[in-house]
């Protein structure tokens, strides 16, 4: 660690330059926009726009993200758990070879296949139906909050349990053993001795998921109704029906900030682990 | 690995990059179906009847946000001094006006022998703003209520009696808002201008923005209209659920109604209903910008796509669109069968009473402003 | 629940032969125990696959549905029309998936390129302001796309970089870089040190050590990292649009029309075909994918 520090920015300097010229300089147009009033003074005026029109999406968005982070957490723990745990051959193996699929699907993909899926007749209640689990009656759509919700997780987890199974599968395998044999179940085994152990990888794939959350658009707008809705659907909203790329440009600010805070948090943390480390 | 994955993109470009030796650049907002009818249909009409020009037509995404997208590329090539990359534009009224405005389009219709061809008002005024000489109507499209007769014996004729039938029938409607697409903006548009007051000042001006202060009791009904409407996602995401039968009635635009219809994505039974006292529709335009080197070539493919021949043919025809020049023009370039089907269910008298154009800009701005205030909050 | 009763059902199944002593069962019982874990199992993995395909059961049967409306649950007639539609002469899927691949490919290479150097600065040097450089990184991802490129599109006209290949690239490698330089610096924190410092001892210069012993052993999260670029680039769209229409057009666009349109069969079957690359590319780099790279992602 004794290295000159020029030399380490000396390397960075091209992936900085590239971040600089392909998106900071353009981001300083869009700030100048946020931050101006019409007569072009430097104001809130537009944030404050922002907050009066856009404070329940606001929140909506953050419940929508939070809650879908933290069921992709959930499910890819049970995913790559079962992965590294299981003892079952022909179980482990088949889902190994299921769980990543919707890695490949673009979110508008995504998007278009959960539309005609979760609705109230749509192939899900159908098969439903046709099983005998439920009666035709009892079919609601979901293609609300809580098909944002679940078209994000069953996009997300993919990613989150192929780094998160990947980490399993290196950690100490004599800690597991070491476990097992004192009698501790496999779901205590997972809890307390594998996931402290990988908390750093799921947490990377969880802030990574989470940031890409916020800055899809095609979900919120082809799942669900506008009513409340994303911040990106009102960003585009704003610039396709006013022109207005002021308040739009307020409302970046704001899920910039958003995912600045948590991306912080993470490095914040992990920063001090390295130190106790 | 790497050297396998630099041939394999160089390989990938090189077979995309052939060049032509000359290239007409056409950029249309709008439903896929735009593309499909420059690609395969006037495209090929068009190279034709002139060898070694090629069409190449890009697709912008639907709705004002597709013509938005156009604005900002020949925007950003206007401030930076660049010529512009695309030859012709389609484009909604509303970017029409902006582009108008700020001069990024040419004057081109009084050059062109299809120009006086059209005497309907919105091939000069778009949305209030002065249009003429910039833009060809293409063809005009027309929102309406599309409803299954096997649900809905009897269908409302009119705002007041569809916000009676939402009573009786929770749940049975729906629309997609003002975010997800135009057929939302325009009914709530038009049911502003039935519940709202001043109907023709909200078409013809002069702007008054004290005018919004009148709208309050019918933005609080349509509110509590919305209790029992399903609000859904997107234009297509209304006619999706009109697919699968979860709603039985809802906005649709005319010529998405029957494209999903012919693509067998809507029940055959399926109506149009053009309720009183309107709802709006819009023309769709053609432009040239201002900077393009293909001048000449883009105003002869201009009069080729609103000639009579074409307008019968293709937009008519094939698309089901309502012509954009005058339907005098069409009289003997159509059979009877072809022109019946375009007005089996909206008859054209009461297409010509209930055919609304949409509020001028700042009114229109108004509405939605008012509906995010008022309605969505 | 579910999951709880699942785990420990299949571990009274599998601590058969350990834990006999432990649990005083029947061999009858515990035969019937076995096979309702083993039912418990198949039902779990059937629930999960029900969730996982039927979505992409929906894209396949509307690319083969030439009408389906209600009240017919499944569609009412099948066809190859709308492939026909997709490969017709004059529309360009083809053409467009080939620049796709070839602007994926190359965007690969150009984050690769400038995300090893700064993931090994990340990993293993000193650096001012680390937190805020990582941060820096995650940007991209964050910020509303539409805005930004509407910008980078004005400032490429002056380079001459619109309607170029070059430009695509640029801006895909910009917006995938979070990926490759988080995790390249993962990757490269995870090479055991000590094996660098032994290559020091016998008289590697540190360049020769960095190319015979850090960077082979970080090359399979390098690789991994390489997948969600290129899964990143194969689904851009907003940023194709500003600096590459109308000279370079990629399957986004045109999956982008169809599925924001509706137009369900065209859009199933452009998905579909883009899946055929990605999965390719998957199965390339899994040779190279290995685990304990992947567990020090982000640090």
């Amino acid at each position: 660690m004794a290295r000159p520090s020029f030399f380490g920015l000396l390397l960075i300097a091209p992936a900085l330059a590239m971040i600089g010229a392909l998106f900071l300089y353009p981001l300083g147009y869009s700030l100048a926009a946020a931050f101006t009033d019409p007569q072009g003074g430097l104001s809130l005026v537009n944030f404050g726009k922002a907050y009066e029109f856009y404070s329940t999406d606001i929140l909506f968005t953050l419940f929508i993200v939070i809650t879908s982070t933290l069921l992709t957490g959930l499910v890819s723990i049970a995913i790559a758990g079962i992965l590294t745990l299981g003892e079952t051959p022909w179980l482990v193996a088949a889902l190994r070879a299921l769980y990543r699929w919707p890695l490949f699907i673009p979110f508008i993909v995504a998007a278009q296949c959960m539309r005609t899926f979760l609705a109230k007749n749509g192939l899900m209640n159908n098969t439903f139906v046709a099983l005998g689990i439920m009666e035709p009656i009892q079919a609601t759509s979901l293609l609300d909050w809580r098909g944002i919700i679940i078209t994000f997780v069953w996009k997300q987890v993919p990613f989150v349990t192929l780094m998160l199974a990947g980490a399993m599968a290196s950690i100490d395998r004599a800690t597991i053993e070491a476990g097992r044999n004192l009698g501790a179940s496999r779901l205590r085994v997972l809890v307390e001795i594998v996931l402290p152990q990988v908390a750093q990888t799921l947490l990377v794939g969880l802030v990574l998921s989470f940031v890409t959350m916020l800055s899809v658009l095609s979900v919120p707008l082809m799942v669900a109704g506008s009513q409340p809705t994303m911040l990106t659907v009102d960003m585009a909203f704003r610039i396709n029906s006013y022109g207005d790329y002021a308040t739009a440009n307020a409302l970046g600010v704001i899920s910039y900030a958003i995912a600045g805070t948590v991306a912080w948090i993470y490095l914040r943390h992990s920063v001090k682990r390295e130190v106790q480390a | 690995m790497r050297k396998g994955l630099l041939a394999a993109g160089l390989a990938a470009l090189l077979t995309s990059g052939a060049a032509n030796a000359q290239t007409l650049n056409v950029a249309t907002a709008g439903d896929q179906n735009m593309v499909d009818y420059i690609k395969d249909y006037l495209g090929p009409l068009f190279e034709k009847k002139h060898p070694g020009v090629k069409v190449v037509a890009v697709g912008t995404g639907p709705g004002d946000g597709g013509s938005q997208k156009i604005y900002e590329k020949l925007d950003a090539q206007k401030k930076a001094g660049a010529p512009s990359d695309f030859d012709v534009v389609v484009v909604h009224q509303k970017a029409a006006g902006t582009m108008v405005k700020e001069e990024l389009l040419k004057k081109y219709r009084d050059q062109i022998p299809t120009g006086s061809l059209v005497t309907r008002e919105t091939a000069t005024n778009a949305l209030g703003t002065d249009v003429s000489g910039y833009v060809m109507p293409m063809f005009h499209s027309q929102t309406a209520i599309a409803y299954n007769p096997d649900l809905v014996k009897n269908p409302p004729n009119s705002y007041p009696e569809l916000r009676e039938w939402v009573r009786k029938n929770p749940k049975q409607f729906g629309y997609n808002g003002i975010k997800g697409g135009m057929s939302g903006v325009a009914f709530v548009a038009g049911w502003v201008a039935a519940f709202g007051g001043d109907a023709a000042k909200l078409e013809k001006g002069p702007y008054d923005p004290a005018a919004k202060a009148t709208w309050d009791k019918a933005m609080a009904d349509l509110k509590e209209f919305n209790q029992n409407v399903v609000i859904t996602p997107g234009n297509a995401g209304t006619l999706d659920m009109l697919n699968r039968g979860e709603i039985a009635m809802g906005p649709v635009w005319v010529d998405m109604f029957y494209t999903w219809k012919a693509e067998g994505k809507l029940p055959p039974t399926m109506r149009l209903k053009l309720v009183t006292p309107g709802m709006p529709g819009q023309p769709m335009y053609y432009a040239i910008p201002a900077k393009t080197a293909q001048e000449k070539l883009a105003a002869e493919f201009i009069a080729l796509a609103t000639s009579p021949d074409v307008q019968a043919e293709g937009i008519v025809k094939r698309f089901n669109w309502y012509p954009g020049i005058d339907a005098k023009n069409l009289e003997g370039k159509l059979d009877q069968a072809a022109w019946k089907q375009l007005f089996s269910d909206i008859p054209p008298e009461t297409l010509a009473a209930n055919g609304k154009p949409f509020p001028i800009g700042p009114y229109f701005n108004d509405i939605l402003e008012a509906y995010e205030r008022k309605v969505a909050n | 629940m579910s999951g709880e009763v699942h785990l420990s059902a299949a571990r009274a199944q599998t601590l058969g032969p350990r834990g006999a002593a432990r649990e005083r069962s029947s061999p009858a019982a515990a035969r019937v125990w076995a096979f309702g874990a083993t039912a418990l199992k198949m039902l779990g993995l059937a629930v999960f696959a029900f969730l996982l395909f039927g979505p992409l059961a929906n894209l396949a049967l509307w690319s083969v549905a030439e009408r389906w409306y209600a009240p017919f649950k499944l569609p009412v007639s099948y066809g190859m029309r709308y492939w026909e539609v997709v490969f017709r002469p004059t529309g360009d899927a083809m053409s467009s998936l080939m620049t796709s691949i070839g602007i994926a490919c190359l965007t690969v290479l150009v984050a690769l390129a400038v995300s090893i150097p700064a993931g090994y600065a990340l990993a293993r040097l000193r650096l001012p302001w680390r937190t805020a450089l990582m941060i820096l990184f995650l940007l991209p991802q964050a910020f509303p796309s539409v805005a930004i490129y509407i910008n980078v599109a004005r400032v490429f006209y002056g380079f001459g970089l619109t309607g170029t290949i070059t430009g695509v690239v640029l801006v895909h490698a910009a917006h995938g870089l979070v990926y490759s330089v988080w995790i390249a610096a993962a990757a490269f924190a995870a090479v055991d040190r000590d094996l660098e410092l032994a290559a020091r001892n016998i008289g590697a210069s540190p360049l020769r050590t960095f190319f015979t012993v850090t960077l082979p052993l970080a090359a399979p999260g390098i690789m991994a990292s390489a997948i969600f670029v290129f899964l990143e680039s194969l689904d851009e769209f907003t940023g194709t649009f500003f600096v590459g229409v109308p000279q370079v057009t990629t399957l986004p666009l045109l999956l982008y029309n169809a599925s924001m349109g509706g137009n369900y069969q065209i859009a199933s079957i452009t998905a579909l075909i883009l899946l055929v690359p990605s999965v390719a590319f998957m199965f390339v780099i899994e040779r190279f994918l290995k685990a304990d790279v992947l567990s020090k992602v982000g640090q």
